[in-house]
């Protein structure tokens, strides 16, 4: 009598059956637990391009399945083309995953401390394969991805899709636009280099604004009177763990809402008033598998393809400045180009009503548009006043966009920008761009630009001269000088003096400059 | 659905490729990304270097007689320096940690009457960690010079031991002063590194000055404020005296002992009477 009985089933099998057919079988029935209801066969002519047996079996996955139970069964063909969606609904998801997994590779080197922060983006750039295309792509995906999130509110503006049954997907969707924005925002700030406290800082001020408790909001978010090791805490655990989680639960309830109204179809293709989306006749369904499930494999493919080309071929890095210091404000510095256009409004006036009450009221408009705006008619014709205000505020906001930028009603001084058009504080810029070699030590003036003693010099000058020109009003009678000393083994100093009045006024500022340091322009 | 599967098929081939060549090429970026952190570390440590120690260790990092040591010498980079004060690590470390914590006592065989103060936060001192890296960095490269067997671009600071003028303000008479060789004293004595207020340039010209007057005649004012603490009667006695005993009078608003006081010392005649003859121009 045995102690235990052992009984494989498969060994019966393959001894009725014979080894191959009995494997054959069971991966078979392996792929139909995975899938969720395609088997092998299924799948091949589902790759194939053939058209699916009836009843189909290719909705199985949708009923049973986890995954594809959140992606609809079929669409309507008229959604499936460029317009009207332009899938930026889509790439906005698509992002979301991509700066997630982006995002937990740069988790792996980064310790969210002043102290060590930028020593981690160096280590990344210099010292972990692939970091810096890592760090890029990251960089990269998150302007795209605010691009592409802004685009997909104001597409959905456009077609009017925010119109009833919608609203309340308009409204998640205001909300997840938000929260790009913040989680773009704080991610910012975890370089710790110049260009990142104070992009940050300058968002980070409007938070002093709100009314009565401006303080306290200021403590609360900078974790002090001014950026340090708390703040950059914070600001990395909203990146990292709070704004995600929030994304991804609205995320989850929007796209939700997008399955059970379905996607809105062109406004031209139904009644005004109607909602047909979800009543999709049989010759006009484009089934999820295969077409739709192909389409997405593509993009997903040509989007990588090409963010990787554009930071490997394409030359495309994410900035890194100097070591953020409190202490020193960099001339031009700005926040994140989108929110610049918040910048612009505070040079309109009163810090408290331009900077909170006014963006505050802006915000809150559009998440009430869909309940304001009740029109029943989606077409185009019929909504000729809020097409209007939209093609306004696109104007408005690009224009308080470039308000934003430090070339609208910056109060530094002429002497300055001359010397910070050379030698800029906020990105590398033509003298740092030039070749080491083409800078001799001696003293140059603009007036020797077309004889320098080599090209990039003379360019230097050019540049220098034409600088001075553009504000002979500030400074009359100028002449710029260049000195140009040998340092050290490798190393050079440069010092640009700016003299106006015939020499009786003068300004001068001097950088270090290194043969190795390998600044792109 | 087939021109789809042709164009991302392909797409994939070509981000593999690139991928591929990114990988083989990753190793040789790396090591370039990282000189080039390097070069941008002693660009940072030179302008740091600029701002917070040419004062004591002169703009070329020379060294101040009576002041402070030189540090771009020959014996910081052969290993002499580190083995007169018995350091046994690097050099690297050496410089690294006197910048960070300073000298608060003076170094074997050194009787400077200042001491190094801390620099860096870790100690009170008004430096990041990062910064006195940059330092140590900016430091270290002069080496590359002596390294290299070029010697360096600096000038060593002119001193005249043999026959010094001494501190007694009555004798000896000085001889006839040269007011330009005076003026390029100013640089190669390294008055410059603390006398430097203005971008216009050294603290005795009268551009420098916010009432417009230079060190000649601000020299023949001062002997005549009624707290005026020191024996001259002129102005060239009051220059030769503060330069000499700088002790004797302190300008309101200056702690005493601040500037060296050894020029007595290290001065020849001829070189002090052709900065008094220097200085006595500027009005």
């Amino acid at each position: 009598m045995a102690l235990f009985e052992v009984h494989i089933p498969i060994l019966d099998d393959i001894k009725a059956k014979g080894l191959v057919p009995t494997l054959i079988a069971k991966t078979d029935e392996a792929v139909l637990r995975l899938t969720a209801g395609l088997n092998v066969e299924e799948i091949r002519s589902v790759l194939r391009g053939d058209p699916p047996k009836r009843p189909n079996p290719r909705t199985k996955p949708h009923a049973d399945g986890f995954w594809m139970h959140m992606r609809p069964t079929y669409f309507h063909k008229k959604v499936m083309t460029l317009y009207p969606t332009f899938r930026l609904g889509w790439l906005s998801v698509y992002f979301l995953v991509f700066e997630t997994i982006t995002g937990l590779v740069l988790m792996l080197w980064y310790t969210p401390s002043p102290l060590v922060a930028f020593e981690n983006m160096i280590n990344i750039i210099s010292n972990v394969p692939f970091g810096m295309m890592m760090r890029d792509l990251h960089r990269l995906g998150a302007e795209f991805m605010v691009m592409v999130v802004l685009l997909h509110m104001l597409r959905t503006f456009i077609t009017g899709s925010y119109k009833k049954p919608r609203q309340f997907t308009w409204f998640t969707g205001g909300v997840l636009l938000l929260l790009t924005l913040f989680l773009s925002f704080s991610g910012y700030l975890l370089p710790w280099d110049q260009l990142s406290l104070w992009a940050v800082t300058i968002g980070a001020s409007m938070a002093e604004a709100t009314p009565v408790i401006g303080r306290e909001v200021n403590l609360l978010v900078r974790g002090g009177p001014d950026f340090g090791t708390n703040g950059l805490l914070r600001f990395y655990l909203l990146h990292v763990f709070a704004l995600p989680l929030i994304a991804f639960i609205f995320l989850g309830v929007h796209y939700y809402k997008v399955i059970i109204h379905a996607h809105s179809l062109p406004p031209g293709e139904e009644n005004p008033g109607e909602d047909t989306a979800r009543k999709i006749p049989m010759d006009k369904r484009s089934y999820f598998l295969p077409d739709v499930a192909t389409k997405e494999i593509y993009w997903i493919v040509m989007w990588t393809g090409l963010l990787i080309l554009m930071v490997t071929v394409g030359g495309w890095h994410a900035p890194l400045e100097p070591h953020a210091d409190s202490q020193v404000t960099p001339l031009h510095t700005t926040a994140p180009w989108y929110f610049l256009w918040l910048q612009g409004m505070l040079k309109l006036g009163d810090k408290v009503f331009w900077g909170v009450i006014a963006p505050g009221i802006l915000v809150n408009l559009v998440f009430v548009i869909p309940y304001l705006e009740v029109g029943p008619s989606r077409r185009y014709v019929h909504r000729r006043i809020g097409l209007t205000i939209a093609a306004v505020s696109v104007v408005a906001f690009s224009a308080l966009t470039y308000m934003g930028t430090p070339y609208y009603a910056v109060s530094s001084s002429a002497d300055q920008e001359v010397v910070a058009a050379l030698v800029p504080q906020t990105h590398p810029g033509p003298l740092r761009g030039t070749p080491f070699e083409e800078l001799p030590a001696g003293e140059y003036t603009t007036k020797q630009w077309d004889n320098a003693p080599s090209e990039g010099l003379g360019e230097l000058l050019e540049l220098f001269q034409h600088e001075l020109h553009k504000y002979d009003d500030e400074l009359p009678e100028s002449e710029g000088i260049m000195v140009i000393e040998d340092w050290q083994v490798g190393l050079k100093k440069i010092t640009f003096r700016v003299l106006w009045n015939e020499g009786d006024n003068s300004f001068s500022q001097f950088v270090f400059l290194h043969e190795n340091s390998g600044y792109e322009e | 659905m087939t021109w789809r599967t042709a164009i991302g098929t392909l797409a994939v081939v070509l981000t593999s490729i690139i991928t591929a060549f990114w990988l083989i090429n990753e190793p040789a970026r790396m090591a370039e990304a990282e000189e080039g952190f390097e070069g941008r570390s002693i660009e940072a440590g030179a302008a740091l270097f600029e701002n917070n120690c040419t004062r004591c260790h002169g703009p070329q990092g020379q060294g101040l007689p009576g002041l402070a040591p030189g540090l771009n010498t020959q014996e910081m980079f052969d290993g002499t320096r580190v083995a007169e004060v018995g350091w046994a690590g690097t050099l690297h470390d050496f410089l690294y940690s006197t910048i960070a914590g300073g000298r608060p006592v003076p170094s074997a065989g050194t009787t400077y009457p200042q001491r190094m103060p801390t620099w860096s936060q870790e100690f009170g001192g008004p430096l990041r960690i990062d910064q006195v890296r940059d330092l140590t960095n900016f430091v270290l490269n002069w080496g590359e010079a002596y390294e290299l067997g070029i010697a360096p671009t600096v000038q060593k600071v002119v001193t005249n031991p043999i026959d010094p003028v001494g501190t007694d303000l009555s004798t000896p008479v000085l001889p006839n002063g040269d007011a330009q060789a005076g003026e390029e004293l100013t640089t190669t004595l390294g008055c410059v590194a603390c006398h430097v207020q203005t971008d216009v340039g050294p603290a005795w010209l009268a551009e420098a000055d916010p009432n417009g007057e230079g060190i000649g005649t601000r020299a023949s004012a001062r002997i005549e404020e009624t707290n005026y603490t020191g024996t001259a009667t002129n102005s060239e006695q009051y220059l030769r005296e503060s330069i000499v005993l700088p002790d004797a009078f302190v300008v309101d608003g200056y702690p005493p002992s601040t500037m060296v006081m050894t020029y007595g010392e290290t001065l020849s005649k001829q070189d002090l009477a052709d900065l008094i003859a220097y200085l006595v121009t500027l009005k």
